[in-house]
């Protein structure tokens, strides 16, 4: 049934030129640093939308609910008590290790005790049909705009795929986030903090301002007296800003807290925020919860935290920290894929069959020296989705990236972010190695 | 039991107008089991509204912000505060126990450390004492030879420093040994400046060390702040624009 929508979608695009032309005069790009240079790439779009049964997304959806909560409940612990260490359940090492713990964040309570507010949770779908979470991304995920701009076009080139397709639809996308904006909201006006135009998410930093009512912002904007933060008007006002979506990184937010040669932040947002004065989504040192180590606790937080059984599985996961799964690492280093937990964006993602002998052995010796820096995992055989190369139906691999949004209730966006590797050969299909994504349809229940 | 009088100032001079100007300052002294503060004043000049909080190493933090095009920043703080090393504090946090910035070991500290292990044996407290003599036997106290950006491993290679360096290659050695340590600034009695000293975690509580001096603490030191090392702890950080190209700083503190 599955073949016949997409085949009925295909003929309805006609082909991807279309919509990629659109895109284009848009100006939907992805910024790439590829050896110290900045280009704006073109982030191409595929018109097969991967569809995603009622039944499907729902188990999907109850999984990563689960998990988002579990996390939030975690970082909570880190940052104040610290039970699932004194418990046992996470190793003192993996959490103080971590570059993404933060001490300076000891003891702030954020708004409600939510710390991630926006999830960018990436799954996968094997073979057998079994999804399984491939990382967490609590820090600052982005993607969310691409599908929502690329349903806008197909709707445009494509309108009646839309009647004859029960289609969720995900235009609620910018709503959602402002209700979770505003549940973070300590009193006054929502703005979106960017580094400019030269950051990597740009393009969507500026539609979801548009989208959600907020203020646009860049730091020399934005100020703190007596612990609140104001955004500075064009006429010499001066506005409070109730919550900052950031979209810049941990260290740089501000420079009298963290580095301090940053000069994309704001001096003494820190303060502004440990005063309950302002609310930051996401919170900063969520860095601890997403960290390529603490991904194979985190099964074991949702049984400590919740005492429930994991709905979604992690990729099988070993580290070599511990001396079992060293052994087992050594072992099998040619069918594993070795992730260095200090890297993001498919950087630092080496497979184990692709490395020539010595390069296997300098690795091997590499995970000896420091253990603490690697995961390995057993290579998934995920599904291919059908993608049209130059008119062609060809099977690429595939993964999603799923949006969960903690507010007032934790909620998963019905759509996501299907990005695709356009390398026959290779698994990785993260947008800043130069792949590309689909729209993601999640299909009604039926009545 | 003591009682002491405490007097630091800094004055901030640009050689032109700055403007927007936000500024940290970590100078006000918590009290703490071992210290009571009896009296405390804080000035700034020029006049800005300013705001308290207490930051995650429980340093009092004093932060503000000055819009207007100004040439200076002066802060002058005086009190006084009965002091009390017979009493213990205990505000224990495990990221005391791993490296930090300026502290992690490089090579040289690591070799340094293989060498003497085997000797530094004991109670906590002996290991301490032990690494702590150790230390000023290598380390000679000289000025000059480094500057606040300088690390533990910068100032081990040098085999020179300061009141900072001296705590920062102590804190590291300790780390290595599995023994939790802090980096303290605060003011002690027979020095004419700020000082720095180290805190180890004894398995119930902190014991003050002086690697400088390698002494143990005494009632004639004042804790102002403490964290995982010099960056924690800096008395004043700020941000500020404008076309200035130096800035001078005069600093003067006294502790009676």
């Amino acid at each position: 049934m599955k073949d016949i929508r997409q085949e009925q979608f295909t003929k309805a695009v006609g082909n991807a030129a279309e919509i990629n032309e659109l895109l284009r005069r848009y100006g939907v790009k992805f910024g790439i640093y590829k050896n110290g240079v900045f280009n704006e790439q073109f982030f191409p779009f595929d018109p097969i939308p991967r569809v995603i049964s009622a039944e499907d997304f729902k188990s999907i959806e109850k999984g990563l609910v689960q998990r988002v909560n579990a996390l939030n409940e975690f970082l909570f612990d880190i940052y104040h008590e610290k039970k699932i260490v004194k418990d046992g359940i996470i190793p003192e090492d993996f959490i103080y290790i971590s570059k993404g713990y933060l001490a300076e964040c000891e003891g702030i309570t954020p708004k409600n005790k939510i710390y991630s507010h926006i999830s960018g949770i990436d799954l996968v779908q094997a073979k057998d049909g079994v999804w399984y979470i491939l990382e967490d991304n609590l820090r600052i995920p982005s993607g969310a705009s691409y599908p929502l701009i690329a349903r806008e076009l197909t709707r445009i080139a494509a309108p009646q795929a839309f009647e004859e397709n029960e289609i969720v639809d995900n235009r609620g996308y910018a709503q959602l986030l402002k209700e979770t904006m505003e549940h973070a909201n300590c009193g006054g006006i929502r703005a979106i903090l960017t580094s400019g135009r030269y950051n990597a998410a740009y393009f969507e930093h500026s539609y979801l301002a548009e989208n959600t009512g907020s203020v646009l912002v860049q730091n020399d904007e934005l100020f703190v007296e007596d612990n609140i933060l104001y955004h500075r008007t064009y006429s010499g006002g001066k506005t409070r800003i109730g919550v900052l979506y950031r979209r810049i990184s941990d260290e740089f937010l501000d420079p009298l807290t963290f580095l301090p040669e940053s000069l994309i932040g704001i001096p003494n947002l820190m303060e502004a925020y440990r005063s309950g004065n302002v609310g930051i989504v996401n919170a900063p040192g969520n860095g601890v919860a997403d960290d390529k180590g603490i991904y194979y606790f985190v099964p074991k937080m949702i049984k400590y935290y919740l005492g429930e059984e994991p709905i979604l599985k992690n990729a099988p996961t070993y580290l070599p920290f511990y001396e079992q799964d060293m052994r087992y690492v050594m072992d099998n280093l040619e069918k594993l894929v070795i992730k260095d937990v200090a890297e993001a964006g498919g950087y630092g993602v080496v497979f184990g069959r692709d490395l020539t002998k010595e390069k296997l052995e300098e690795f091997r010796k590499t995970i000896i020296a420091e253990p603490r820096r690697f995961i390995a995992q057993e290579v998934i055989d995920f599904l291919d989705l059908p993608i049209l190369d130059n008119g062609e139906t060809v099977m690429r691999k595939a993964d999603l990236r799923a949006f969960v949004l903690s507010g007032e209730t934790t909620r998963v966006w019905a759509s996501g972010l299907t990005r695709f590797s356009r390398n026959p050969d290779s698994f990785v299909v993260n947008s800043s190695q130069g792949g590309g994504f689909k729209d993601t349809w999640v299909l009604k229940e039926k009545e | 039991m003591k009682q002491v009088s405490f007097y630091y100032s800094t004055k901030l001079t640009f050689d032109d107008y700055v403007h927007d100007h936000s500024f940290a300052l970590r100078i006000i002294p918590p009290e703490t089991e071992t210290q009571k503060i009896t009296a405390c004043n804080l000035n700034i000049s020029p006049y800005v509204s300013t705001q308290q909080t207490k930051d995650a190493f429980g340093n009092n933090v004093t932060a503000g912000y000055l819009k207007g095009d100004h040439r200076f920043l002066d802060f002058e703080i005086k009190g006084t505060a009965r002091t009390d090393c017979t009493k213990h504090r205990t505000d224990y946090m495990p990221c005391y126990l791993y490296p930090s910035e300026y502290t992690k070991p490089d090579g040289e500290l690591k070799e340094f450390y293989g060498e003497i292990k085997s000797k530094c044996t004991g109670t906590v407290q002996d290991r301490a004492e032990y690494l702590c003599d150790t230390l000023s036997d290598v380390m000679e106290y000289q000025k000059g030879a480094t500057d606040t950006a300088t690390t533990a491993a910068d100032a081990f290679g040098l085999k020179k420093g300061v009141c900072q360096d001296f705590s920062h290659i102590l804190i590291s050695l300790l780390r290595l040994d599995g023994i939790a340590a802090r980096y303290i600034a605060g003011l002690a009695f027979c020095n004419g400046e700020t000082h720095s000293w180290v805190e180890y975690w004894t398995g119930d509580h902190w014991e003050g060390i002086d690697p400088s001096n390698n002494c143990c603490v005494s009632d004639d030191y004042l804790v102002i702040s403490q964290g995982r090392d010099f960056r924690d702890c800096a008395i004043d950080r700020g941000v500020m624009f404008g076309n200035h190209t130096r800035q001078l700083q005069l600093v003067r503190s006294v502790l009676t």
